[in-house]
């Protein structure tokens, strides 16, 4: 990974974080590796909303369909950081 | 995940339903005795969570008609119309619903499930492009899925998001589908229609309405809140089902585009599924002729709703924003809804437990379909029914707060 790679990986995870933290997170910290359903609990309405706010951070268009491949947050983070990418 | 871990989750999730007295799947339907009536638990019950719209189930001409094609067609079809060939009443009826759409093209498909299955399976491919409302029923969920095209939700009933989602698409926007309902069959609002289509029209994509919950309800005949918003002559594609209004069972899309019909040669859930049975396709014919020559049915389903949600707004019950054939009574939480549900049925009366994740935006909902063949009389009995169900709650200050 590039520096510049990185740091936009790092800007997406702290983005990503913030959002995060305002769903039910039943206390965990936070990490890469967190699971979105199986730790944080996410239900699909959930996912939803966190969908939404992600378009709207980035100016992006995440398709449902990507979700089924996102577990963790890191997962998370590289599709969204490959959407950018598609887009720009 | 192996077949034993599935098998340990769906048993957790029977549990907590059973735990909680509220699971919908234990109830059985002992004796029909009608369209608004039946023996549950051995209790005569008033059926206000059937979808059975404009109560055609028990009416003499559709047991005739669909008896008739039963001996005279058979019990079944036996296969598929790709590889047995269609029988004439499968055409008949195709031709039936162009007509009643004035659309030069229809296909009818085994259930409502399948119809929305079938023509996004038919229509899209990986890598197209398709927008859904977010509260769109899971056969519109299922059929983007099995589609292999790239889906994004929009938010539920909202043009704008709509517009600034196609924009985000940019190029891939033009010829993209967006895919919309009528009538929406939980919190029963409807969509803003024609606001939705000039935007899908702004950016040169199609459109899809699900009308399953409107057919025969929505518009001055009966071809749903397509027809109500005036915008059938520019609507794509108009999916259905005969299993609500039409009191049979099957699905059916309807074009403006003749090329509907190539989906006959693409479409997977059409080509491999047995067509439905005579008996099947007789009551649907009967019952869509009949809606069309019989517009009171309409009238008394509206009065119907009218009586239902003006009794349960009296009784100061949260419902959805507007009255529609679907009621739903919001409340605070699932065990409160599942309390209700049951004291209701003691008290003989049957709706829809719905809790999340089937409500679409969480809410514990206790949702009452109406029927043109409820009596004034069964109406007031399901308000009385409600409000001494809440009464019996603990949490009847939660449920009713005065917001009517």
């Amino acid at each position: 990974m590039s520096t510049d790679t990185g740091d936009q990986y790092q800007e997406i995870l702290q983005g990503l974080y913030g959002m995060l933290e305002r769903f039910p997170t039943r206390n965990i910290d936070l990490q890469e590796q967190t699971d979105l359903v199986a730790d944080m609990g996410l239900d699909s309405i959930n996912v939803m909303e966190l969908l939404q706010e992600i378009e709207d951070r980035f100016d992006i268009i995440v398709p449902l369909n990507v979700m089924s491949d996102v577990r963790t947050v890191q997962d998370l983070a590289t599709q969204v950081q490959r959407l950018i990418r598609e887009n720009s | 995940m192996s077949i034993s871990k599935r098998f340990a989750e769906l048993e957790h999730i029977r549990s907590a339903l059973n735990e909680a007295d509220a699971d919908p799947g234990r109830i059985v339907m002992e004796r029909m005795l009608s369209a608004t009536e039946a023996e549950i638990a051995g209790r005569r019950t008033i059926l206000a969570g059937t979808n059975n719209y404009l109560g055609l189930t028990f009416e003499p001409g559709i047991l005739e008609a669909a008896h008739q094609a039963l001996c005279e067609q058979g019990s079944g079809t036996t296969g598929s119309r790709m590889a047995n060939g269609s029988f004439a009443s499968h055409v008949a009826l195709e031709r039936s619903f162009a007509e009643f759409y004035g659309m030069p093209a229809a296909m009818i498909f085994s259930t409502g499930y399948q119809a929305n299955l079938g023509i996004l399976t038919g229509l899209l491919r990986p890598g197209d492009k398709v927008m859904i409302d977010a509260h769109s029923h899971a056969s519109i969920y299922d059929g983007c899925r099995l589609s292999g095209a790239d889906f994004f939700p929009f938010r539920h009933n909202d043009p704008e998001d709509l517009r600034k989602r196609l924009r985000r698409l940019g190029d891939d926007a033009r010829g993209a589908l967006v895919v919309t309902e009528g009538l929406y069959s939980m919190l029963g609002d409807i969509a803003p229609l024609a606001e939705l289509l000039a935007v899908t029209e702004e950016f040169g994509a199609y459109l899809m309405v699900d009308e399953a919950h409107s057919l025969g309800v929505y518009g001055e005949q009966g071809r749903g809140v397509t027809e109500a918003a005036g915008i059938l002559d520019r609507v794509d594609f108009i999916t259905g089902t005969f299993s609500k209004s039409l009191g049979s069972m099957g699905g059916y899309c309807v074009s403006r585009h003749e090329q509907l019909n190539l989906l006959r040669y693409g479409s997977r859930p059409y080509i491999f599924t047995a067509s439905s049975s005579p008996a099947n396709i007789a009551a649907a014919h009967w019952a869509l002729d009949h809606i069309r020559s019989h517009p009171e049915l309409r009238e008394t389903l509206w009065s119907n709703v009218a009586r239902l949600y003006g009794g349960l707004k009296e009784l100061g019950c949260t419902l959805g924003a507007e009255p529609s054939p679907v009621v739903a009574v919001r409340v605070g939480s699932h065990d409160e809804a599942a309390r209700i549900w049951n004291e209701l049925l003691a008290a003989g009366v049957y709706v829809n437990l719905v809790v999340p994740p089937a409500s679409p935006d969480g809410a514990s909902l206790l949702r009452c379909s109406v029927s043109a063949g409820h009596s004034p009389e069964q109406i007031d009995t399901i308000v009385t029914a409600f409000g001494e169900a809440i009464s019996r709650t603990a949490f009847a200050g939660a449920c009713c707060s005065g917001q009517a």
